[in-house]
């Protein structure tokens, strides 16, 4: 595995520059086009807007909502029609790349995601869902471990007191799969701790009767009982959850900054880092010649791809071997 | 009178909470030991196979690889209660750390493919021993605690329950490193 940023940066001006320059001038045309749209509808929304006060009996700021929201929705059309080529080629061009440039053996599809299957046997979030999309699948191994990861995200539809509809996640960010490398037969599931800091005494009681995940386990690191609640069987949570396990999770969690679920089902870690946006998407205002933004998709990327090392799942010096 | 049945009432039902929640700690508690238990007796069962593998190799461990076949012999005869169990639990993880850091001096036997998996299937086993013993602790203070805090200390003394006491994990003694003699090589 590639983790190297100076080598990056080689990589970035020998192979991935040339191409980056035909697509930079795509994104160019893109954002003139865009400009210009903007200018023209914005132009005739004027003339909407006095058409519509002047003939139709309505008030300035109804002929303004109106106007505004159907000027929005038209830019946002134009928008994502021209946007859409560009995207995939950014993709191909940048994310595969990089993907391709910490390891050579590992897979990147941009139009797939972790499955709805997948999505279930993790058991980190128990609300039904009616919607589930994703894209950027990576998936390989990396010093011998299985993994796949890809952006997530779940929803369910709401209805409110009005009974209008509307959509309301469950999880968007990144769903991260892995071989664990420790044999075991329960699952055990480590989920944000909330219920405990807000409510105090109060919410572990709640946190007590809360089987749904199997028994309470109180460990023996408060920094990570801070911080998690974990629910599984109370010895081999423990086995699973060894003190050094532990601080690996809670140096993963500062280096994110995100909220963490992490579950084990037999043979497998799930882990789901909350960043609350699809992630490894083009921005249109910055130039892709700039080694910066590379630079940043190259850290998260490695960061993901380092849960290998850094929980060190790689050592199998268990009955796994 | 309806108050006073009331609150009879009331009373009755935190003394049936608080007896439930002791007995189920406590039962927690031996729940959790009986399975330490058994992962014990498999540590012991890999033993005369460890001592067989590590008696071929080496001349130098024969102190260890007796004391250990000794306690082994002594750990199966009889049942045990926790006081002795805890304290044989000490002494295995010392005598079987010391040997660990000893072979490191026989690269022979390091490379027998008999003797390396003996090693990862103890190795997996102290993990769960001591996954075992954090958890044993866990339900013991949660155990003590309710036996020393208040209202449930009251119960705890009408029912008779006594404090147990929590595995103390020793790490086993590495040999310091002898300066002196690397530079003599």
């Amino acid at each position: 595995m590639q983790t190297n940023v100076s080598s990056l940066m080689d990589f970035f001006y020998e192979k991935m520059y040339g191409d980056l320059k035909i697509l930079e001038q795509d994104r160019l045309a893109i954002v003139a086009k865009l400009q210009k749209t903007a200018i023209i509808l914005s132009l005739v929304g004027v003339m909407v807007f006095f058409i519509l006060t002047r003939s139709f009996p309505l008030t300035f700021l109804q002929a303004f909502a109106l106007v505004g929201t159907l000027l929005f929705l038209i830019y946002m059309f134009i928008y994502r029609h021209l946007s859409s080529g560009y995207r995939l080629l950014f993709k191909e061009e940048v994310i595969a790349k990089i993907v391709q440039f910490i390891d050579p053996s590992l897979l990147y599809q941009a139009n797939k995601h972790i499955s709805e299957k997948e999505y279930t046997t993790s058991e980190l979030f128990s609300e039904n869902f009616d919607r589930l999309s994703g894209n950027d699948l990576v998936q390989g191994t990396i010093n011998g471990v299985n993994l796949k990861f890809s952006d997530l995200h779940v929803e369910k539809q709401m209805k409110d007191k009005e009974g209008r509809e509307h959509w309301e996640s469950i999880f968007q960010g990144l769903f991260f799969i892995v071989d664990f490398n420790k044999h075991f037969t329960y699952k055990t599931v480590v989920l944000p701790e909330i219920a405990s800091n807000t409510f105090g005494i109060l919410g572990e009681w709640i946190q007590e009767f809360n089987k749904s995940h199997g028994e309470l386990v109180k460990l023996d690191n408060p920094a990570f009982e801070k911080l998690f609640v974990v629910y599984g069987n109370q010895i081999e949570s423990r086995y699973i959850l060894s003190p050094s396990m532990m601080e690996r999770i809670l140096d993963f969690k500062a280096k994110t900054g995100k909220v963490l679920s992490i579950s084990f089902i037999p043979s497998k870690m799930y882990l789901c880092v909350d960043y609350k946006k699809d992630l490894f998407e083009p921005i249109l205002t910055q130039s892709l010649l700039d080694f910066a933004p590379i630079k940043e998709y190259f850290k998260l990327l490695s960061l993901i791809l380092g849960i290998v090392e850094a929980f060190k799942l790689d050592e199998k010096i268990w009955s796994k071997r | 009178m309806q108050t006073f049945l009331i609150v009879v009432g009331i009373i009755m039902f935190v003394v049936i909470l608080m007896y439930n929640s002791l007995i189920a700690k406590k039962n927690q508690v031996s729940n959790i030991f009986a399975s330490l238990d058994a992962m014990l007796k498999k540590r012991y069962d890999l033993l005369p196979n460890l001592v067989a593998s590590v008696q071929e190799y080496t001349h130098h461990e024969k102190t260890t690889l007796e004391q250990i076949t000794t306690l082994r012999s002594h750990a199966l005869s009889g049942t045990k209660n926790t006081q002795e169990t805890i304290e044989l639990d000490a002494n295995f993880s010392k005598l079987l750390g010391g040997l660990m850091v000893s072979v490191e001096n026989y690269p022979d036997l390091k490379a027998n493919e008999n003797f390396l998996h003996l090693q990862h299937t103890l190795n997996e086993l102290e993990e769960q021993i001591s996954a075992a013993r954090r958890a044993y602790n866990q339900s013991v203070t949660d155990f003590n605690n309710a036996l020393e805090m208040f209202p449930t200390n009251m119960m705890a003394g009408f029912m008779r329950l006594e404090h147990q006491a929590l595995f103390e994990t020793s790490i086993p003694e590495r040999n310091t490193v002898d300066i002196k003699k690397i530079f003599k090589h």
